[in-house]
């Protein structure tokens, strides 16, 4: 009677292996499948008869074989479970999506845990390995992930111009003085802003005052080197952080921006609008305790080429 | 056949009373106690140690200074190493070091016994049974204390595993078990930390009623030389996948070690890389919403030869503290 029972409870559980949605394969010390479940039958086409005593390798040659041995090998010698996380690969076994049509992936991203299994003796004779569908995480993680990159890209750059927004750039700017308070670096700072520009709104527009601040970042991003942090800093107002650069590296710099932004032609209603900056320059040499310090004496050298006629670049004179 | 001087020497309450029951009911023993290496140099010189069952792992004098300063004073005992660290070469140390055996933690009385036996150390069997109040000492195990050393077999076990992959000898500290809140985790964590930044493998674990996570932290400047150490040279095998390896092995191995000892079953989650080359802080601000005190488990691992450290930390939740003490208490009933 006892018997009668334990084999239906055992008819229960080869029903449930069977049947769950995840995949279950048994293999032995020399990688034959012993044990392949529904799953595995539906996933890969091959039908459990089929896979029997075959080599797991042979089945799925996509396999890298030496790492996979020595994975199992592991879980075998030391008797401790061993895991597989599609962040790291993103399957062991390739399997078409469940959602081949409106599925964004096309294939299954999975996660696996191999375990050993022991006989009556204690002994490790067999590996279970179980395969985890987790392609709707993984899509999910990796959209989530896109979007937060998208996010990030958004709230710190500045919409009219693409250059990056204050609160990015004095964030670098902070960055770059704590490196330079540290591994002693240097690095220059200049800003500057376009000359006379209230009138440039008030005669055509704000529109057209757009297009100027545009163009003149247009100017900026033709003439900055990769590892250069240029942002917007107020209304017509710019800020370039040149790192690894002294003030006679961003007085060359900064004459250079005026030459270009000097002969920009902004078109407007068929007239061409030309415009002129005024710039200062300051690096940090100079000891300071904060970043701020490097803002205000560039801002000083500024006022100094606006002060002298405009169209100028000014560079901060303390030693 | 006189009554014969044992010295027990183990920092733990806990493993020096499991010690006590595990000794032979009819040998007849006068038993002393000492908490360190320190403290047991000082009863043999006394003559309270003609028989000496030794732990390794111990604050301020271990187990391998005690045989060293037992052979350097040419004291005349006989040790026995009883010790959860059952690394291959740490047997061999202790014999080497004039240690006449080596018992794996917990003691087996039959084991004990026979090693006794076959030592020609149980004399002719008295057969006068001991009063036991003479022995045990009444002092309550404190929570703390049992679960110490039920964690301490544990790590054990996984350092013998971890030396038997990377092929090196694993240096154990004795661990720390305290209920934290979130704020002294975060300084422990920042100690941990020093200047270096850290990558940390999590990976979940929940059974009988008992849940929490364990973090195997790395500190990212050195984990180009372990992957050296676990001689990678597949191009299709990545540093960050040799760390989910290595944290399994230590954390399986450490999460059954303790299992086992309680008589449950833990399920592992599939790890996880937490916080991959971030600060600390970011690591633990994402936990600070839901937990304000957690049983800590910290231990910390180290190789020896090479600059590699790593800090295994197993946060327990706050309920599962309860059910611990509870099967820890059963435990030594």
């Amino acid at each position: 009677m006892n018997d009668r029972i334990d084999f239906k409870e055992l008819h229960w559980l080869l029903t449930v292996t069977q049947s769950i949605d995840v995949g279950v394969v048994v293999l032995d010390q020399e990688y034959r499948v012993q044990v392949w479940n529904t799953f595995m039958e539906n996933r890969s086409g091959i039908l459990s008869y089929e896979a029997s005593t075959r080599s797991f390798f042979s089945l799925f040659p996509e396999i890298n074989e030496r790492w996979l041995r020595n994975k199992l090998d592991s879980v075998i010698t030391l008797g401790t479970p061993a895991f597989t996380i599609w962040e790291q690969r993103p399957f062991l076994v390739h399997f078409k999506s469940y959602q081949p049509i409106t599925g964004q992936e096309d294939f299954m991203y999975q996660n696996t845990t191999m375990y050993p299994l022991r006989s009556t003796t204690g002994a490790v004779t067999h590996v279970c390995l179980v395969i985890y569908d987790v392609t709707d995480v993984a899509t999910n993680r990796l959209q989530l992930q896109a979007a937060n990159r998208e996010l990030q890209k958004l709230s710190s750059t500045d919409r009219l111009t693409s250059l990056y927004n204050r609160g990015h750039w004095e964030e670098a700017l902070r960055l770059e003085h704590a490196r330079h308070v540290r591994y002693g670096t240097s690095a220059a700072l200049v800003m500057f802003d376009i000359d006379h520009f209230k009138r440039v709104n008030d005669t055509y527009g704000h529109q057209c005052g757009d297009r100027v601040i545009q163009r003149v970042a247009d100017v900026v991003r033709e003439h900055i080197r990769d590892a250069d942090i240029a942002g917007r800093y107020g209304g017509e107002e710019f800020a370039v952080l040149l790192p690894d650069t002294d003030r006679q590296g961003g007085a060359m710099f900064a004459e250079r921006l005026r030459v270009a932004v000097e002969a920009l032609e902004v078109m407007h209603e068929g007239e061409a609008i030309h415009c002129t900056i005024s710039l200062g320059v300051a690096d940090m040499t100079w000891p300071m305790d904060d970043h701020k310090m490097l803002i205000e004496r560039a801002d000083q050298a500024l006022y100094e080429s606006k002060k002298n006629g405009r169209n100028r670049v000014s560079v901060d004179a303390s030693d | 056949m006189p009554t014969i001087p044992l010295l027990i020497c183990d920092d733990s309450n806990m493993a020096r009373k499991q010690l006590m029951k595990a000794l032979p009911p009819e040998w007849d023993v006068s038993v002393t106690t000492a908490t360190n290496g320190r403290e047991g140099i000082e009863a043999i010189r006394q003559g309270l140690g003609r028989v000496v069952l030794l732990d390794l792992t111990m604050p301020d004098m271990d187990g391998y200074q005690t045989l060293a300063a037992i052979r350097a004073e040419s004291l005349q005992t006989s040790v026995i190493v009883v010790s959860g660290d059952v690394q291959e070469e740490a047997v061999r140390r202790t014999l080497e070091l004039g240690a006449l055996a080596f018992l794996k933690k917990p003691a087996d009385p039959d084991q004990l016994q026979q090693t006794l036996k076959r030592l020609g150390l149980l004399g002719e069997s008295a057969n006068q049974s001991l009063a036991p109040a003479s022995i045990f000492d009444q002092s309550a195990i404190s929570f703390n204390d049992a679960f110490r050393e039920t964690v301490n077999v544990a790590m054990g076990r996984a350092a013998a595993l971890l030396a038997r992959v990377l092929g090196v000898f694993v240096r154990l500290p004795v661990p720390n078990v305290n209920m934290l809140e979130v704020g002294e985790l975060h300084m422990a964590l920042a100690d941990a930390q020093a200047n270096d930044r850290l990558t940390a493998v999590c990976q979940g674990y929940i059974g009988g009623g008992i849940a929490g996570e364990a973090l195997l932290l790395f500190h990212d400047s050195e984990i180009a030389d372990m992957a050296q150490l676990m001689k990678i040279d597949d191009a299709d095998y990545s540093d960050m996948e040799m760390l989910l390896d290595l944290s399994s092995i230590l954390i399986g191995a450490c999460l059954s070690g303790i299992a086992e000892q309680l008589d449950i079953a833990f399920s592992q989650s599939h790890p996880q890389v937490l916080g991959l080359h971030s600060g600390i802080e970011e690591l633990i601000s994402l936990n600070e919403r839901r937990w304000k005190k957690t049983l800590a488990v910290e231990i910390s691992y180290s190789l020896e030869g090479y600059n590699i450290h790593f800090d295994l930390l197993m946060l327990f939740t706050e309920d599962s503290a309860e059910l611990l003490s509870r099967k820890l208490a059963h435990m030594m009933s």
